[in-house]
């Protein structure tokens, strides 16, 4: 895969994540526990720990994923937290549970039809730096990567 | 290096993370706001001193309104607004799909000019399934009234020409304040900041958000 399109799709999910966050953290934490708490997924007692701390920590990693150092791993990581959100939203349909998924903010509206192609994109392109990210690691370098010694006899 | 790299990244970031202060206020919000202050003591409760104050939009037909009315509000009033701590603000926001929500708040309104509000207001959300079916509020509303009283709504619900005014005035405030996008919606405001909140708040942590917001 091509260097600057996995540095191009790292950086993509690094403004994801970073636009998630913050619109978030501008909100009072009380409107995301609303959203977390619509999905009925974790107990009452992890919701203010859950809408305090979750969108920080989405900064946290858009922010890591910029400079490109442990890119496997955040990417990784990332990409499980794509795929997760997308599990808890098909999860809340299936159920027929009136959810406000939050993700970047309130206002977002109910999941729909327009929720899982954004959100299945989302992880299409986690899941594309992942792979990538992890087969560019193992492929051997080019030969210009490396600087050559110069083995040649010193002439006098 | 690789530290220099990411404190580079860190600090603008954090810069960028920081909340921008609030815009300066349209017109028509300071107008919304004063004419909010129109008293309308039969929807308030609590202490006036109160140093937090909540405000809850409904729709008498909206179902998630009703759960929020029975699951949230009487715990809410027996811990915050009975003991001191918070002033409860009802605002009446009909939505335009509900076809008999107007109707309910007219005959909550027309109660509560005759000191019936709380009563009135609780039982049309307790027979919501029952009249958003058929429309027939009056009926409902009847079970809990005495005859005389309920002449007397009907009398106003018929003819009252301002009976309406102070769901125009919640609706301005919804639309050009709060810029409400559901209902139920509560604001708390505290210090002077509106806090707007859409959708059903569970208890549990509508308690953890206001006692974080009196120790402040």
């Amino acid at each position: 895969m091509k260097r600057w399109l996995l540095i191009a799709g790292r950086l993509g999910i690094a403004v994801i994540f970073l636009y998630a966050g913050i619109a978030k953290v501008r909100e009072p934490w009380l409107q995301f526990a609303v959203s977390i708490e619509s999905f009925k997924i974790v107990p009452d007692t992890w919701l203010e720990p859950l809408a305090r701390y979750l969108p920080w920590c989405e900064i946290a990693l858009g922010i890591a994923l910029i400079p490109g150092i442990l890119a496997r791993w955040f990417s990784l990581l990332a990409t499980g937290m794509l795929a997760w959100f997308l599990f808890i939203g098909i999860r809340a349909y299936a159920k027929g549970l009136t959810v406000d998924c939050g993700c970047f903010g309130s206002g977002g509206g109910a999941i729909d039809a327009k929720w899982f192609v954004e959100h299945a994109a989302m992880l299409a392109l986690g899941l594309g730096v992942t792979v990538g990210a992890f087969l560019r690691g193992r492929a051997p370098k080019r030969a210009a990567d490396f600087r050559v010694p110069d083995l040649a006899e010193p002439t006098s | 290096m690789e530290i220099m790299r990411y404190l580079l990244l860190f600090v603008p970031a954090l810069l960028l993370t920081a909340q921008t202060p609030a815009a300066p206020k349209k017109a028509s919000d300071h107008k919304a706001l004063a004419a909010a202050s129109i008293p309308r003591n039969f929807k308030e409760s609590g202490s006036p001193t109160a140093p937090v104050t909540v405000e809850v939009y409904t729709d008498y037909e909206c179902p998630a309104c009703r759960a929020f009315y029975m699951e949230t509000l009487p715990s809410l009033n027996s811990d915050f607004v009975a003991t001191g701590k918070v002033r409860l603000v009802h605002r009446d926001y009909p939505l335009p799909q509900h076809q008999f929500s107007k109707q309910a708040t007219r005959y909550a309104n027309a109660a509560g000019t005759i000191g019936k509000y709380d009563v009135v207001a609780n039982q049309i959300f307790v027979t919501q399934p029952e009249w958003s079916q058929n429309g027939n509020v009056d009926a409902a509303v009847a079970k809990v009234l005495s005859p005389a009283d309920m002449e007397k709504v009907r009398a106003l619900v018929k003819s009252d020409s301002h009976l309406d005014d102070s769901v125009a005035v919640d609706q301005a405030m919804a639309n050009n304040t709060d810029h409400l996008n559901q209902t139920p919606t509560i604001v708390i405001v505290a210090k002077g900041k509106r806090d707007v909140i859409s959708g059903g708040v569970n208890y549990t942590i509508l308690k953890a958000y206001l006692n974080q917001k009196l120790t402040q």
